[in-house]
């Protein structure tokens, strides 16, 4: 890491060549990660990583170079690079002056990956492998994988801001794999957050084994998922996968401004049915979304999108930010050195409602009932979505009747805003990986237990408002 | 550049040695750009330069991986100690072993000097001609979201103590354009990518027009009715169905009976019309390389023949627990990761029908151009339920396009059902595929 003098130095070169803005974004992570599969250690890995990006932005062009020589000298090439590749303008000599950015936020590590012995997280990985098989002697196969990050960062910019932050991750994942006759069904847990390993005192990775072989075991005596159009309640349990898809990508304010998002000129107007409010906040604590200050130093912030219907502002950078005036929102991620910033959701989530979760299913009279979701994919240009079940259940007559398998839901994004029939006043996380332009960055999202109007429901079954054929594949 | 590989690698072998262990260095050193271009102006440009050790050490049948960033003879002596760390919590297992030295690589035409020489404006004139040629197309095209330029120019070196010495420089370039047509009702995008590696063959303007017919011919489209229907999938769609099947030919996924290929071989799993390659020594093929992650020489590997299961692909270690000899398929993403299992140019061969002769005999059926999600599809069981779009064919014509549908199956199933195959080879990336002809496939829509 430099000083506060080296790094004025190198943005002073960014610009020399008459650019309007530079950045440094330097990073050194320490990476580890432990998989146990086939019932043995199966890959330990240790990562050591130091670079650093320079950006310089000029009329509304962006240069990005990036090295792992992150001496002085190194990044004054890559400065030097960077500036003369934007079109020439005129020499100026600029002196940057930088102030460092205080965070009101503090977050816990109490136990930071290199503070913990590779014995444990070994231990830990093996007892879960234990803990699935033991569930029934239908699972084949059990994948458990534990992860760290500590990350240290500093960012500079020409604006005098100056940033210096240090983190942790963890990740937590088990995938459990249970076969009858032929036929494979998986289960899948997955849990982490911004935090040490102190994480084990309130997660157990034994139960989430427990769970995921469970679901997988469940899942062999599911019928095929019906197929055709029905309203959809999505538990809590669930998690966001849908808020995100169906709505966070097409608030992302690079997707608005280049006219691909169907929120594009809707600020001020109701996207949503009255009672939902949709909110991204990077500032809880713990969560696997959450930061004190983004990847380009502004601080970490909650920001209301829509609410009670109504369209209140998108996520943006520095760069999409500027460009109509708006005020930061602190969604400039990256995933690492070797990327630009864009603006990407933290935790995002759907605030909850008034609605016992219970009614909710009950005054069901047909539907599908998902209680686990995959993973999902956005069309943002017409908010059309899709996204798998991994766990879900046929509802009759308020009833949960019994579990289905193969179901994929698709639908609208705006549409499903206003087809949202009830908001319950519980609240779910999930956490993943969001990929976005090749750059993954780690997210939280979360939803109420609520309901649908309507849906595509696609699986391998017979059309749901038909008899539903109970046929076993053998 | 070549050298200073050398030296962090030869520290390694070094440092294992008086230590008492077997190694191998894995050193990459990379270069890439990137422009991307916006109404003619550059929007993004980046350059990229990566410099990366993976030490795998080898302590008697225990495995330890680390990698740096830092190639400092200091860091690279703390990563091999690290290693040595690790190999002692890691299990034993003999088949945990080197790959031997190997006395000859193919010879391979993988890099194009014309890539560093040419300069940077004309690189980027590429990307303005495919914007340009896809905005003249038609005036619906409203937003061009993205036309880009990408090279890669890479330096590999691999060395183990047991003498295996290999190393190679590649290169190859990239353009993209993703772009969304407008109407009155409608927007749709299109997306068209074109990788090579000679860069004399990227053709902006078959990749701007390609895009935007794309978009232009989804507009209006509609749902369709819950149905079963035969279909045509578009070569771009069947290459996007061939990375659900990978999995399931990778030696290492046949060994833990993740793969409900194993105990297949020589058995008729696909229909005739199926033949499926796999070539790390193809000419033009992006992947085509001389030698694996592992310093083992890439090789063409029939996987299916006319519909019979011929071959799994391997590694070294995967080969070895099967008795088998590795296929070159010890890939590696990055020095950042171990060599595992993985596809180099996986191949659909095509047949002799033209595309449009495909369908001339179906009376309702239709045309999948794009499917989504198949990331959430499951490699093991083969199950899919994807959204999908296309276009329904009706008396063997093209007729309205259809959207926001979900199509469901099995790709297994999927490859009994392939009743003919187009002769348009198409490559995306790594894989190459046809147009496909399918059986009924379960479409779900109103």
């Amino acid at each position: 890491m430099l000083d506060k003098h080296e790094l004025s130095n190198v943005l002073s070169q960014a610009l020399s060549k008459g650019g309007n803005f530079a950045e440094i974004f330097i990073e050194e992570k320490r990476i580890s990660n432990v998989l146990c599969e086939d019932n043995k250690i199966e890959k330990v890995n240790l990562g050591r990583e130091k670079g650093a990006g320079v950006r310089v932005i000029k009329d509304g062009q962006t240069a990005y170079v990036y090295t792992n020589d992150v001496s002085e000298s190194g990044l004054m090439k890559a400065a030097e690079v960077a500036g003369r590749t934007l079109a020439a303008g005129k020499e100026q000599n600029r002196e940057i002056h930088l102030t460092p950015i205080q965070s009101g936020l503090q977050f816990e590590f109490l136990r930071l990956p290199e503070d913990v012995e590779l014995s444990e997280k070994i231990a830990q990985v093996l007892s879960a492998n234990q803990a699935a098989r033991e569930i029934d002697d239908e699972i084949r196969q059990v994948t458990v994988a534990v992860g760290d990050t500590h990350r240290q960062i500093q960012i500079a910019n020409s604006d005098g801001v100056f940033v210096e932050d240090e983190s942790a991750r963890i990740r937590l994942m088990v995938n459990a794999i249970a076969s009858r006759d032929g036929m494979i069904q998986t289960g899948y847990e997955v849990a982490g957050g911004l935090c040490g390993w102190e994480i084990l005192d309130t997660v157990s990775i034994q139960d989430m084994a427990q769970q995921a072989a469970s679901r997988a075991v469940a899942m062999l005596s599911a019928e095929p998922a019906p197929a055709g159009r029905m309203p959809v309640v999505m538990h809590a349990k669930a998690g966001g996968t849908m808020v995100h898809e169906a709505c966070g990508h097409g608030l992302e304010a690079d997707l608005v401004q280049k006219g691909l998002s169907v929120y594009k000129d809707k600020r001020g107007e109701q996207v949503a049915c009255r009672e939902l409010s949709v909110i991204d906040d990077a500032t809880l604590k713990g969560k696997y979304g959450s930061f004190r200050f983004d990847d380009e130093g502004s601080p970490a912030r909650r920001t209301v999108l829509i609410d009670q219907g109504i369209l209140n502002t998108f996520m943006n950078d520095r760069l999409t930010a500027a460009q109509e005036g708006a005020e930061l929102t602190g969604n400039g991620r990256r995933e690492s050195y070797q990327h630009k910033p864009i603006p990407r959701m933290t935790n995002t989530f759907i605030a909850s409602g008034n609605d016992d979760p219970q009614d909710i299913i009950a005054s069901t009279r047909q539907g599908l009932l998902v209680k686990k979701m995959g993973g999902g994919q956005v069309n943002t240009t017409n908010g059309d979505f899709v996204f798998d079940v991994q766990e879900g259940y046929f509802i009759e007559n308020g009833e949960i009747k019994y579990p289905v398998r193969g179901a994929t839901l698709t639908g609208n994004g705006p549409r499903v805003l206003m087809d949202i029939e009830r908001i319950g006043n519980d609240l779910g996380f999930a956490i993943g990986v969001c990929g976005k332009d090749g750059q993954g960055v780690t997210v939280a999202d979360a939803q109420p237990t609520i309901r649908i109007k309507e849906l595509t429901v696609g699986g391998t079954g017979q059309a749901a408002d038909k008899i539903i054929k109970r046929i076993r594949r053998k | 550049m070549e050298e200073l590989l050398r030296q962090a690698g030869e520290k390694v072998l070094w440092t294992a040695r008086r230590k008492g262990v077997e190694a191998e260095a894995y050193l990459l050193y990379n270069r890439e750009l990137s422009v991307d271009v916006n109404r003619g102006k550059v929007e993004t440009l980046k350059e990229a330069e990566e410099i990366g050790l993976g030490v795998r050490v080898f302590n008697q049948g225990r495995l330890g991986f680390v990698y740096s960033s830092d190639l400092s003879a200091q860091a690279v002596a703390q990563s091999v100690q690290d290693a040595i760390d690790i190999s002692q919590n890691t299990p034993l297992d003999l088949y945990n072993q080197l790959p031997e030295p190997v006395n000859s690589y193919p010879t391979l035409d993988i890099y194009d000097p014309q890539i560093c020489v040419t300069p940077l404006e004309n690189k980027i004139e590429l990307a303005r001609e495919a914007e340009r040629v896809a905005r003249a197309f038609d005036p619906r095209i409203a937003v061009v979201e993205r036309a880009g330029y990408e090279e890669a120019d890479f330096n590999t070196l691999i060395m183990n103590s047991k003498g295996l010495l290999a190393s190679a420089q590649g290169n190859y370039s990239t353009l993209f354009i993703s772009l969304v047509a407008q109407d009155e009702e409608d927007s749709q995008t299109g997306f068209a990518v074109m990788s090579k590696k000679k860069f004399a063959e990227l053709d902006p303007a078959a990749l701007g027009q390609e895009a935007a017919h794309r978009a232009l011919r989804s507009l209006g489209a509609t749902t369709s009715a819950t149905a079963n229907l035969p279909c045509i999938m578009e070569p771009f769609v069947t290459a996007r169905f061939l990375s659900l099947l990978a999995p399931s030919l990778q030696g290492d996924a046949v060994l833990k009976g993740k793969s409900m290929l194993k105990d297949r071989l020589g058995d008729k799993i696909a229909a005739t019309a199926v033949t499926l390659v796999d070539d790390g020594v193809l000419p033009g093929g992006i992947a085509a390389f001389p030698f694996d992650g592992e310093g083992m020489p890439c090789q063409r590997t029939g996987l299916i023949q006319d519909g019979c299961l011929k071959a799994f692909l391997y590694d070294n270690y995967s080969a070895m627990k099967a008795d088998q000899v590795s296929t070159g398929n010890g890939q590696r993403s990055s020095f950042r990761s171990l060599p595992s299992v993985g596809i180099t140019n996986l191949v659909l061969s095509p047949g002799l029908k033209d595309p449009a002769d495909l369908r001339i005999d179906i009376k309702t059926g239709i045309l999948i151009t794009e499917v989504m999600g198949m990331h959430t599809a499951n490699p093991i069981s083969g199950d899919f339920s994807l959204g999908a779009s296309g276009i329904m064919i009706r008396e063997g014509e093209l007729a309205e396009p259809v959207r926001g549908i979900t199509i469901a199956g099995n790709i297994f199933t999927w490859l009994k059902n392939v009743q003919a195959v187009g002769s348009d080879l198409r490559f995306y990336g790594a894989r190459a595929a046809p147009s496909i002809r399918m059986e009924g496939i379960s479409v779900g829509g109103q």
